[in-house]
């Protein structure tokens, strides 16, 4: 019985943790969705983001949601400006220049970031505390983090938000139009700048809330730009196109990569939670490159 | 700002580029008068999709550029718009190749032609009915994904959703490839509505000369990215030359242009 337990909150653990993965893909699918793009950028995007978000509540004092508002205000400048200077400029080249361009646009970041803000590591406190939750360990003998918890919750906010963006706003409907043919949707007057303005600002802002997530687990600091690959083995599996896919990837790799630490780790000498993720990814590659929830790729020849 | 001209649309003599090497148009001019049905016609390669992207500034989305001439559309002159200015215009292009958003519902797909319009949820819905007027297959549909539509469905999504927009001119690029015949009359006797009842000017690019022409007021022939004749729909008809090389009718009994060659080298090796 005590084993079973253990399983069950490895597995917990584990599925929560992958919501974490989760809301950095998801910034990745946006982007992809619209301009067919891997956006190297978004790992900096998350720590350009919240190290503002630090900068402003420690160095200017201002309050939590205030902070909030003015860093996510922020991203949709910085997506404004990705627009404007990046994306426009590059509108007809291929998608590999693109590319090209958001590794540069990384670069920017990261230097911006660092440049106004410092790059001292920054301890961000939520208020959530990265340990058990009393309630549940009493009844249900699970220990569970607090701030994997809220994790969870707040991935699952976003997403119902970001779902019901999609679905049944104007803006919405352009989007699903783009990513389905960027060529036609313009033919019938959907503007894409429009459009790409509002999915860099929305992954501008999904990269926040991961920001601030990661951050008060594992401090505000210059790692956190790596994270973006951590959401590469989410993607490959969740299919690039998908934000259903990015949700179950990131359980998936959360679930899985726990399991195999606990279970499998110790033959290994440990540590394998840091690879696991890559070879499942690897397997996928090989044999559903499509991902799970991926549009199948059709070429005609 | 409308044009007082005849001419809803006028090409002047325009030569366009790809890539700034390949010379995909070398010199065509022709005219939409207002109201009317304009066959372009031509086969595989002539030049026709390039002349309507040309004039909807799509060329521009696939590194071609107009590099004489000029393109005057409704009392403006087509140079620096994209496509979604000329969306605003009142100028729509239907894509080769039917193009729907394969993952949104056949309705999904019509009402995002309006999204240049500032409509009202209720303006939206009455549009849709009245488009739905039209093409009654599609309200049968309505809920489907687009990509489980037949070829035929599909065109007709095309067709509406840019008709949503609420054009003044249509083009519309081969809008029969592909379909068969019963379903070419079909969407031919809707293009032919709209243009009488909505009052919409149509351009259209077709490798089908002879029902192209049949629902047509005027045709062009271009080959090779030049006009090589031109004339009224009926002339063209009854001319000797289209009717040998684009309807395989003659009075020798040729059916095509491989019969043509082949009557040709015939007659060489009896000689």
């Amino acid at each position: 019985m005590n084993e079973l337990l253990f399983f069950m909150e490895v597995l917990v653990g584990g599925l929560l943790a992958g919501t974490m993965y989760s809301l950095v893909a998801l910034g990745f699918v946006l982007i992809f969705k619209a301009s067919a793009t891997f956006n190297f950028s978004q790992g900096a995007m998350v720590f350009f983001s919240v190290l503002a978000f630090c900068g402003f509540m420690q160095d200017f004092n201002i309050p939590f949601v205030l902070a909030f508002i003015l860093a996510a205000f922020l991203m949709v400048v910085v997506g404004l400006c990705t627009e404007r200077l990046v994306l426009r400029p590059l509108m007809n080249a291929s998608e590999d220049t693109v590319l090209m361009a958001t590794i540069g646009l990384g670069y920017v970041l990261e230097g911006l970031a660092q440049a106004a803000w410092g790059v001292e590591v920054r301890r961000l406190d939520l208020g959530i505390g990265d340990f058990p939750v009393p309630w549940i360990a009493d009844n249900l003998k699970l220990f569970i983090s607090a701030l994997d918890i809220t994790a969870g919750l707040v991935a699952a906010i976003m997403i119902i938000g970001l779902f019901l963006l999609f679905k049944y706003t104007k803006i919405g409907l352009g989007l699903r139009a783009v990513a389905d043919d960027a060529g036609a949707a313009s033919s019938i007057g959907i503007p894409l700048k429009h459009i790409m303005l509002l999915v860099w600002s929305a992954a501008g802002v999904v990269a926040l809330v991961a920001g601030m997530m990661w951050g008060a687990r594992a401090g505000v600091q210059f790692a956190l730009v790596d994270l973006a690959l951590k959401a590469l083995p989410v993607l490959i599996i969740g299919g690039f196109s998908s934000i259903p896919g990015a949700i179950i990837g990131g359980l998936i790799i959360g679930a899985v990569e726990k399991i195999l630490e606990v279970y499998i780790g110790p033959f290994f000498g440990g540590a394998i939670e840091g690879w696991a993720p890559y070879v499942l990814a690897i397997f996928f590659l090989l044999y559903r490159p499509e991902g799970l929830f991926g549009e199948k790729i059709i070429r005609r020849v | 700002m409308s044009g007082n001209s005849a001419n809803i649309l006028d090409i002047k003599n325009i030569e366009v580029m790809y890539d700034n090497v390949i010379l995909a148009l070398h010199d065509v001019s022709l005219k939409v008068p207002k109201g009317k049905v304009v066959a372009l016609l031509g086969a595989n390669g002539a030049g026709k999709s390039t002349t309507l992207k040309a004039v909807s500034t799509m060329l521009a989305s696939e590194r071609g550029k107009v590099t004489k001439g000029s393109i005057d559309y409704d009392g403006n002159l087509i140079e620096k718009q994209n496509p979604s200015q000329m969306v605003g215009l009142g100028m729509v292009q239907v894509l080769e190749g039917r193009r729907c958003f394969g993952h949104l519902t056949v309705e999904e797909n019509i009402i995002s032609g309006a999204y240049s319009r500032k409509l009202s949820k209720g303006d939206i819905d009455q549009e849709l009915e009245k488009i739905y007027t039209y093409f009654l297959r599609l309200k049968e549909r309505r809920k489907s994904q687009a990509a489980f539509t037949s070829g035929g469905e599909q065109q007709m999504i095309a067709v509406a959703r840019a008709m949503m927009a609420k054009p003044k001119m249509l083009l519309l690029d081969e809008p029969t490839m592909g379909l068969a015949p019963q379903l070419v009359a079909e969407i031919f006797n809707i293009v032919k509505e709209l243009n009488q009842k909505e009052g919409v000017s149509i351009l259209l690019a077709e490798q089908n000369t002879n029902i192209a022409l049949k629902n047509s007021d005027y045709g062009y022939i271009i080959e090779t990215g030049k006009v090589m004749l031109e004339g009224t729909a009926e002339s063209l008809l009854n001319n000797d030359k289209v009717k040998e090389l684009y309807l395989g009718i003659s009075k020798k009994g040729r059916k095509n242009f491989r019969d043509v060659l082949k009557e040709e080298s015939l007659n060489k090796k009896i000689n």
